[in-house]
């Protein structure tokens, strides 16, 4: 759903990394050095971003929909 | 050995294994730090449950002082509820006014300044326009026994001190060794073999089993009396403090423990 706050396996904190790596990968950096270069060692930290799929974001998208429609005055909106 | 604020690995000699490893475990479940420990919601129209929210909240890692707050269970108020030397209360109130957008732990308003989330960029939950998280939590002081939220580190390990002996006349300098070594620790120098990085020896023993001669001419071993202590700071509290906390209280644990073998010894005499 949401980026976890910490590795589920060691306890390390990745969330407050999460942006600056989908970022910097959706540039086009190697993900790997992009996990070595924010000092991810560990495999249990590093599959925690690497496997994340912000979940989120698909589903505030139907609630931005249904805020432009009430803005709109559609009153279907929901 | 190398240290910073967040990291330190140590060399500690002339001591054995059953003590580094209660040294650790009093390092993982004894030494007390603070965490978001009970959550009073009051709006949550966000996408996350307030369970989910509060879990959240709970994990992340505070700045703390030791030595300005008691643990709940040995302050004197005895409330249950707490009082100022044994709680911290933090706020939050976000709105999404423009748009969709995170909440972040900088948002949290601590009302003590030394008190706050370690890294202000952890995000708490994503808010459409018109949703609302409205909260206040209380922090207070625990130990990873209870809960893995108050590990005041995420990593803490000891292991032998390598010692590796390449016998210079039997090796041919084939360089197999080198080559499966997973940590490098391995180099060739000229016609013979060269350490490169001892302390990143995991002892495995490939090099020793891949080595044609007969036998090997490489030979792993350990110091049974001296440990690399590994330790990393989840930035609850420094390395350092960390470990003389768990010294301190280490200690305090074995004199009541040869207390109550004294009062056993006497009562049965
Ligand atoms: S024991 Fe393993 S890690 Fe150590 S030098 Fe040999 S191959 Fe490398
Ligand atoms: S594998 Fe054995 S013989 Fe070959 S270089 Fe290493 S120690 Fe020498
Ligand atoms: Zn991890
Ligand atoms: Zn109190």
């Amino acid at each position: 759903m949401i980026i976890p706050v910490r590795c589920f396996t060691c306890g390390k904190l990745i969330g407050d990394k999460w942006e600056e790596f989908a970022r910097r990968v959706k540039t086009g950096e190697e993900p790997g050095g992009v996990l070595d270069s924010l000092g991810i060692k560990r495999y249990c930290c590093r599959r925690m971003l690497l496997s994340h799929v912000e979940v989120i974001d698909d589903l505030l998208r139907f609630y931005e929909e249904a805020e432009k429609r009430k803005q709109a005055g559609n009153r279907y909106y929901y | 050995m190398e240290k910073n604020d967040r990291n330190t690995r140590l060399i500690i000699r002339g001591t054995d294994a059953p003590f580094m490893n209660a040294l650790r475990r009093t390092v993982l479940a004894g030494v007390p730090c603070m965490a978001i420990d009970e959550v009073v919601i009051i709006e949550n129209s966000s996408v996350l449950r307030d369970e989910i929210i509060a879990h959240r909240l709970g994990l992340i890692p505070l700045k703390t002082d030791l030595d300005g707050y008691n643990l709940p269970e040995e302050c004197p108020c005895k409330s249950e509820f707490g009082c100022n030397l044994c709680r911290v209360s933090l706020a939050l109130d976000a709105e999404a006014k423009e748009g969709t957008r995170t909440v972040y732990s900088g948002e949290l308003i601590s009302e003590n300044p030394d008190i706050v989330p370690v890294s202000d960029k952890i995000p708490i939950v994503k808010l459409v326009k018109e949703q609302k998280l409205k909260l206040e939590a209380y922090a207070r002081l625990g130990k990873g026994k209870k809960h893995a939220k108050w590990q005041p580190v995420s990593m803490c390990t000891y292991k032998y001190f390598p010692q590796i002996k390449i016998d210079d006349k039997r090796c041919d300098a084939c360089g197999k060794c080198v080559e499966i070594c997973p940590r490098k620790v391995l180099v060739k120098d000229g016609n013979g073999i060269e350490v490169r990085d001892l302390m990143a020896c995991t002892l495995c023993q490939d090099c020793v089993d891949v080595c044609p001669q007969n036998p090997p001419a490489i030979d792993v071993s350990w110091d049974e009396n001296a440990f690399i202590f590994n330790l990393e700071s989840t930035g609850a509290l420094p390395p350092k403090r960390t470990m003389t906390e768990a010294i301190k209280i280490l200690d305090k644990q074995l004199k009541e423990f040869g207390r109550q073998i004294k009062v056993k010894k006497s009562a049965k005499s």
